[in-house]
């Protein structure tokens, strides 16, 4: 059985994809990071509910400008670091700093709907992954993956649990990493469409401005470390605080 | 043999600038109820001052008496209280980190509570002039039962001065274990021209005063009722502040317009979420 391998060249955006991706690999992550994945995303709207509450996001102009913050300055960019972080540490079976990871993703949460948000994600899809997905590959990251430790109970921060289970079935870093900041972005526009309400064609139009963001918070990710991590998006975070006692919630963030 | 230079050679090489390089160290014990200084340690330009304090736990005030960091600085800070110890360690006046020519400044605090133990870290706000970098790290290890509050402010640059910044750097790291587990990590990053990062709903909506505040111990999910309605009473179009529990910890943060919107409000906050009154440098 020979393996295909695909090139995607995005011709138009001029940025090449530089990671030669296998087919399977590709349906994985597509896998993974649909909103079909069993973690419950579409209950998440990291605080932006509140923010839709008091009336700072009313369009779709002002949810892209939100959005853009939150993937450069907050959780999106963080988020990325962690992933690759994790990633690579997979990669060299380093246990260890998988572990570590795994602390700091979760102690990195400034507020009890975040923690939530990212532990519950992370913690369901790992169990997604153990239980339909796990990876049979014989590579050091595949290895890691399946030793019993991880079976602990012990939750999982979303961004660490993705970037183990991607390195553990060979999905190239770029587009892991892409495609993780897409499906947050997806999921909190999905928020903006129903609590707002905007159209879904408003909405896809915001997905498609953010494209160069994504592609520039994934690319800038793989060169940054942990030094890097930090945020400036104290009225989201304070948002995410406040969430907590606004008197009507569809959502659990 | 002898790496040698030109007197030419050595003419042209830049001034070697004088940087502060500086240390402190204070430890806290107790004794039959009572908080007794156990060690104190200072060298460069950091200063420890214990003033007498009456009704109020035992104070240290730290100093930085170069009046300022910039770029090449280093400040070294270490803070413990042993078992059952109880210790205020505040700041004389606002840490101020200047233009940088070349470099960070770098500040670097470890912080130790014992079992039983209680210190409150409450630094006055520091300043981020036009050009500054500045790289803090705090890491803490507190005992399972014992009890650490800490407080960072951050203003950038003086409004009433009308001062605008082009360029800052600025991180912030707090790592915190309780028992050898991390149990909170805060990182505040701000790199550039904070009118371009800091504009946004998200941000701090044109806004240039920060600050966050944490109680790390058992029964902090218990203050949460108190902290949300002392938070209530900031609500002003100038002051956005929140409060959330989880853990074992409770956490709050301020965005402000200015430093003296945060300030006072952080005033309010501090006296009625620990029933007392702040250290007296607070209001001097």
């Amino acid at each position: 059985m020979g393996t295909t391998i695909i090139i995607i060249t995005l011709v138009t955006t001029g940025i090449p994809m530089t990671d030669g991706m296998t087919l399977s690999a590709l349906y994985r992550l597509m896998a993974f990071l649909s909103p079909a994945f069993p973690i419950g995303a579409f209950t998440y709207s990291h605080g932006l509910e509140q923010v839709i509450e008091t009336g700072a996001v009313k369009n779709a102009t002002e949810l892209e400008a939100w959005l853009k913050d939150i993937l450069s300055y907050g959780s999106g960019r963080s988020d990325a670091i962690l992933l690759k972080e994790t990633y690579r540490a997979a990669m060299t079976a380093d246990a260890g700093g998988i572990s570590d990871l795994r602390d700091l993703g979760l102690a990195l949460q400034p507020s009890k709907e975040r923690h939530l948000e990212t532990s519950a994600q992370g913690t369901a899809f790992m169990g997604a992954v153990h239980k339909s997905w796990m990876p049979d590959a014989n590579s050091l990251s595949a290895d890691l993956f399946r030793a019993d430790q991880w079976q602990d109970g012990a939750p999982w921060p979303y961004p660490v649990a993705v970037g183990f289970a991607c390195a553990a079935h060979a999905i190239p870093e770029e587009p892991a990493l892409t495609g993780y900041l897409h499906a947050v972005a997806a999921n909190i526009i999905s928020v903006a469409v129903r609590a707002v309400p905007l159209g879904q064609s408003d909405g896809q139009k915001v997905l498609a401005r953010l494209e160069p963001v994504i592609f520039d918070i994934a690319g800038k990710a793989r060169s940054a470390g942990l030094d890097d991590l930090g945020t400036s998006v104290f009225l989201a975070d304070i948002a995410s605080m406040a969430h907590e006692t606004q008197y009507s919630r569809l959502f659990r963030s | 043999m002898y790496d040698a230079e030109t007197a030419s050679q050595l003419l042209r090489q830049a001034p070697a600038m004088q940087r502060v390089k500086a240390s402190a160290r204070v430890r806290f014990s107790a004794a039959d109820g009572t908080t007794r200084l156990a060690d104190l340690y200072q060298s460069g330009s950091a200063k420890i001052r214990l003033p007498k304090v009456y009704g109020a736990p035992k104070t240290a005030v730290m100093i930085n008496t170069a009046g300022g960091l910039t770029g090449g600085d280093c400040l070294d800070f270490e803070i413990a209280a042993d078992r059952g110890a109880h210790a205020i360690v505040t700041g004389q006046t606002a840490e101020r980190a200047y233009r940088s020519s070349g470099g960070s400044a770098k500040v670097t605090g470890c912080m130790r509570v014992d079992a039983g133990a209680s210190l409150e870290w409450l630094p006055q706000e520091t300043i981020l002039f036009d050009g500054s970098s500045l790289g803090r790290t705090l890491t803490a290890e507190v005992a399972e039962d014992a009890r650490l509050t800490m407080l960072e402010s951050v203003v950038l640059g003086r409004k009433a001065m009308k001062e605008t910044l082009n360029s800052v750097f600025f991180s912030d790291r707090w790592r915190v274990r309780r028992g050898g587990k991390l149990v909170f990590a805060d990182d505040i990053r701000l790199d550039g021209r904070p009118e371009t990062f800091l504009r946004g709903t998200a941000t701090a909506a044109g806004r240039t005063a920060f600050a966050t505040f944490a109680d790390i111990s058992p029964d902090a999910e218990d203050r949460l009722p108190l902290a949300r309605s002392l938070v209530e009473t900031l609500a002003s179009p100038g002051v956005d502040a929140a409060v959330s529990a989880w853990n074992n910890l409770l956490v709050a943060r301020f965005v402000a317009l200015d430093g003296r919107a945060l300030r006072s409000a952080l005033m309010t906050f501090l006296t009625g979420y620990r029933s007392a009154d702040l250290p007296r440098v607070w209001y001097c």
